[in-house]
């Protein structure tokens, strides 16, 4: 999506989704993993007449409530697209003027998709030629039409061709920058977004302002510290460059140079420490080897309102600690929800026993290890304060430091506001009234300067700027290969002082795009471009001339940067269909990505996998429990919905391996490894693949691990980790796990 | 609510999708024993494509209520709002409502080494028993009474989707007409006045 137009993040609402006329879900099910949301969906299909379409490998709740339903092959929404493609531009659904002025690269699209015939489609998908038709049909023939997804369509080898080819999908019919319309992804746990836009992630600096030494110097400037400081923390100053470990590859940071283990490049040391705030490890992928990288460390922390299953799953006898953290009750502060919008929290009740808040652990942290007056210093630096107050103070130094997504009106004040008066907005356009006119809730970013209104639809042309309008970001450069990339004539926002398109805002080139002059002393307080004015003089220019500060570029069909111009279909790494992996092999092996050699087409053809593991994986979520479950499990009651670790399984698979409904089966994994679980008969899985709910640990490879918990933690429900068998298969460019779409094989216990 | 109120529950298929949400508020709320499911959402055909739909259950508080009618002990009494309650100090356990019950609302704790079932339990509309309102032994003996409090039922107010309605039988209705009528017109996506003040 970044690499599309511009933003990575969710371009609409949940509450928007009321105005769709049609809605497409792509590997996600929203009836079980948001169901608050999933109200505005079926409002939609209640008050809008919108089709709900469903493409999904089982038939999920949220297919029960969909007026047409594919039940694709895991890993194959590829093809399913060109094949939704392939007959738009058949039948010149498409929206022509749009892709024209807003969009660059729509010709390879085209012709890729003239490859991906319905019957094409159908052999490779498993969906029926007809359906495909009658899917693309009821949903370019609808508009606005949504497009939505989850960790279905992004957990795959190629998640991020995935990513790219849905929203091409929504250019195709000019869905993009309009009132239900929209890609939106719907993030997984509460505030996600917020923590991907401060980046809890290794290859970016906060606010997605890159590794440069630009953006370090920045950073450093803003946070009032040292640049020199800054680079000590480091081996050498060209470490502050370079991508660290992933979330889903760390193990290979300890492991790495283990025989049979992939290569690391960390500066000639493994991995020794870890320290785990809130994130269940369990969760993700190759359980097996995290457990043997915790093995391995020398040192592991583990900090959390329950028991960390990572504590219970290895062996390390030592130098492992569980730090009591208090839940969000115990704490206040901003939250970012799926859709860009902010919702200030309060505490409800004090840290209850020893707990102490994630912050306060990370101050006490600093204050030991020697630099918590640098880790303190951008709370005070622009008052020049003595002390600073936590969260409001930290709220405004986000808000004070972060152009890049428009995080300037983000003041805890008026974030306070919203939360204090959220009765006066509007629940489907999100605009407030009252007290809070002029305003969108939450005030989605961008919010540009400390007056803006929020943007509540990204790149929605039909506004101007100083009400949420915008075209595509100029993140690109200003043209490719001899083609201009900035946007056509007349797709400039309403009120826009310039029709055309133009770069991203410079002081160099601020007063050619805006047609403005600017004074002397404006000219000496003006930062060198948007992302680094601190003066914001950049952003109140441009919005008195209805101006994107970002610019106004085309989205991009062709992403020259990546291996794969445009999405192309590859077979999983474990594919069930080896005459397809011939056609469609994935990639050479990716050395050094975040610092591990990572291994596609080898890994792919090591072994005819399919004649051994016959049977297609699928993990997801219930709606009871969530994430590693240690917090849910913990709940007697929605531990008494699904008390035990199960495999859904079709009754003629089951039959033919002589596993009845209710009794324990096996599942062995390529990796070498098993679980043993709890067969439940389920025709929402053809009999070619099965579903695992992704929340349990505490069983590892049929032994209980019941003994390791500490006195009077274990939860309510225990079992398998479903990662425990889920296959080796990384993103080529985001290392995100592929278990949505692996290889198993099962048995009778 | 008016002074001939009937309280009843609604629970609207198209818009139940199965998350539990109220029968775990339920549980929570009257710190039931696990087993005992006051309410209990239920899928048909699950998995079945184009079959599948899930309801929630309860007591729907009849009015001619067959519990009432088959008790041997007598120990149901309907409020002059319709809400269908018991006494658990007449209760003997012995079952019979249960058999009567079209809808198996009626719940039996396990207790004892052998199973012995308990007296029976059942979803009070969060309307308490018997017992003086708001003490300690209704609660204990029936869980919340929220509905002396003003409050809605705790499983209507946690649903997710508001498939699960409950108050006087004229208001859910209403809202439910409501629902039926605006069908297919629309949404209004801005407050009143506003494309007059600031344009579409």
């Amino acid at each position: 999506m970044a690499n599309t137009w511009g933003y990575g993040a969710m371009t609409n609402s949940l509450n928007d989704i009321q105005n769709a006329k049609a809605i497409i879900i792509f590997g996600a099910n929203p009836a079980v993993n948001h169901p608050v949301g999933f109200g505005h969906f079926l409002k939609a299909k209640e008050r809008n007449n919108a089709k709900i379409i469903v493409i999904d490998p089982r038939y999920t709740k949220t297919a029960a409530k969909a007026d047409l339903y594919a039940q694709i092959r895991p890993g194959t929404d590829i093809p399913f697209m060109y094949g939704m493609l392939h007959l738009i531009f058949k039948n010149g659904w498409q929206d022509k003027s749009y892709i024209k002025d807003r969009v660059y690269g729509m010709d390879l699209i085209i012709e890729e998709a003239k490859k991906w015939t319905p019957s094409k489609v159908e052999e490779v998908t498993g969906v029926s030629a007809d359906l495909l038709i009658q899917i693309t049909r009821a949903y370019a023939k609808e508009t606005p039409g949504t497009l939505i997804w989850a960790m279905g369509l992004t957990q795959h080898t190629i998640g991020s061709s995935n990513t790219r080819l849905a929203p091409i999908l929504q250019l195709s019919l000019g869905n993009i920058g309009i009132e239900g319309g929209g890609c939106n992804i719907l993030r997984g746990h509460d505030n996600v977004q917020g923590a991907t836009d401060m980046c809890c992630l290794s290859h970016t600096l906060p606010g997605y302002y890159g590794l440069s030494k630009g953006s370090w110097k920045y950073f450093a400037k803003s946070w009032g510290v040292d640049y020199d400081w800054l680079t000590k923390r480091f081996k050498s100053e060209d470490w502050m460059g370079k991508k660290g470990f992933t979330l889903s590859r760390w193990w290979s940071g300890v492991l790495g140079g283990n025989p049979g283990e992939d290569k690391i490049h960390n500066a000639g040391t493994n991995i020794k420490a870890l320290f785990v705030m809130g994130n269940g490890i369990t969760s993700t992928a190759q359980t097996k080897k995290v457990k043997e990288a915790l093995d391995n460390l020398d040192i592991a922390v583990f900090c959390d309102p329950f028991v960390n299953e990572g504590a219970v799953i290895t062996d390390k006898q030592d130098d492992v600690y569980i730090l009591p953290a208090t839940t969000q009750f115990e704490t206040s502060g901003s939250v970012t929800a799926t859709n860009r919008s902010a919702q200030w929290r309060n505490k409800v009740i004090e840290p209850m026993y020893e707990a102490k808040t994630d912050q306060d652990i990370m101050f006490e942290m600093a204050k030991r290890l020697g630099f918590y007056d640098e880790l303190t210093m951008g709370m005070k630096v622009k008052e020049n304060k003595k002390t600073y107050t936590f969260p409001e103070d930290a709220t405004d130094e986000i808000a004070r430091i972060i152009k890049t997504i428009g995080l300037t009106g983000w003041t805890a004040e008026r974030l306070k506001k919203h939360s204090e008066n959220w009765h006066q907005f509007d629940q489907v356009s999100l605009r407030g009234y009252g007290n809070m006119t002029g305003e969108y809730y939450g005030l989605p970013w961008p919010c540009w300067t400390e007056k803006h209104s929020g943007s509540p639809v990204l790149y929605n042309i039909n506004r101007p700027v100083k009400e949420g309008g915008m075209g595509f970001r100029a993140r690109f450069g200003v043209e490719h290969e001899g083609v201009d990339i900035l946007a056509g004539a007349g797709s400039a926002p309403k009120n826009s002082s310039n029709k055309d398109g133009y770069p991203q805002i410079t002081k160099e080139n601020i007063e050619e795009v805006l047609g403005i002059t600017l004074s002397e002393d404006e000219k000496k307080r003006m930062g060198k471009n948007w992302k680094v004015d601190t003066s914001n003089l950049i952003a109140e220019k441009c919005m008195e001339a209805g101006i994107a500060p970002y610019g106004n570029a085309k989205a991009r069909a062709n992403v020259w940067t990546f291996p794969d111009k445009i999405p192309l279909h590859r077979e999983p790494l474990h594919s069930p269909r080896e005459d397809l992996v011939k056609e469609h092999p994935s990639y050479a092996t990716k050395e050094n990505h975040y610092r591990v050699d990572t291994q596609y087409v080898t890994k792919q053809t090591e072994k005819p996998w399919a004649k051994e593991f016959p049977i297609n994986l699928i993990t997801g979520r219930l709606v009871n429990f969530n994430g590693a479950g240690m917090e849910t499990r913990a709940s007697k009651y929605l531990s008494a919905l699904t008390p035990d670790m199960f495999c859904d399984i079709n009754p003629d698979l089951a039959g033919r391996h002589g596993i009845r409904d209710g009794s324990m089966m096996w599942i062995h994994s390529p990796e070498g490894t098993k679980i043993k679980v709890k067969a439940k008969y389920s025709h929402s899985v053809t009999p070619d693949r099965i579903f695992i709910p992704l929340h349990f640990a505490g069983v590892m490879e049929g032994v209980d691990l019941s003994h390791k918990y500490p006195k009077g933690t274990k939860p309510y429900a225990i079992g398998e980790s479903a990662n425990t068998v889920t296959n080796y298969g990384y993103d080529i460019i985001t290392q995100i796990p592929e278990t949505k779409g692996g290889l198993c094989r099962v048995e009778r216990a | 609510m008016s002074i001939d109120a009937r309280m009843k529950f609604y629970c609207d298929e198209n818009r139940c999708i199965h998350c539990d949400g109220c029968s775990v508020a339920c549980a929570e709320a009257h710190e039931l024993p696990v087993g005992v499911n006051r309410r209990k959402v239920v899928t048909i055909n699950e998995g079945k494509i184009g079959l599948e739909f899930s309801l929630s259950v309860a007591c729907m508080h009849c009015t001619d209520a067959p519990c009432e009618e088959v008790c041997p002990v007598d120990c149901f009494y309907i409020r002059e709002d319709g809400i269908v309650l018991h006494s658990k100090e007449k209760c003997i356990g012995c079952a019979y409502c249960l058999y009567a019950c079209p809808f198996g609302a009626p719940q039996f704790p396990e207790d004892g080494a052998f199973g012995t079932k308990g007296v029976m339990d059942k979803c009070t509309m969060c309307a308490g028993g018997p017992e003086e309102t708001n003490s300690n032994k209704e609660r204990e003996l029936y869980g919340q009474n929220r509905i002396s409090e003003g409050k809605v039922p705790v499983c209507a107010a946690m649903c997710s989707t508001k498939a699960l309605l409950v108050g006087d039988a004229a208001s859910v209705s209403d809202i439910f007409r409501e629902r039926v009528l605006s069908a297919g017109h629309g949404v209004q996506s801005a407050p009143y006045g506003w494309d007059k003040a600031y344009g579409k």
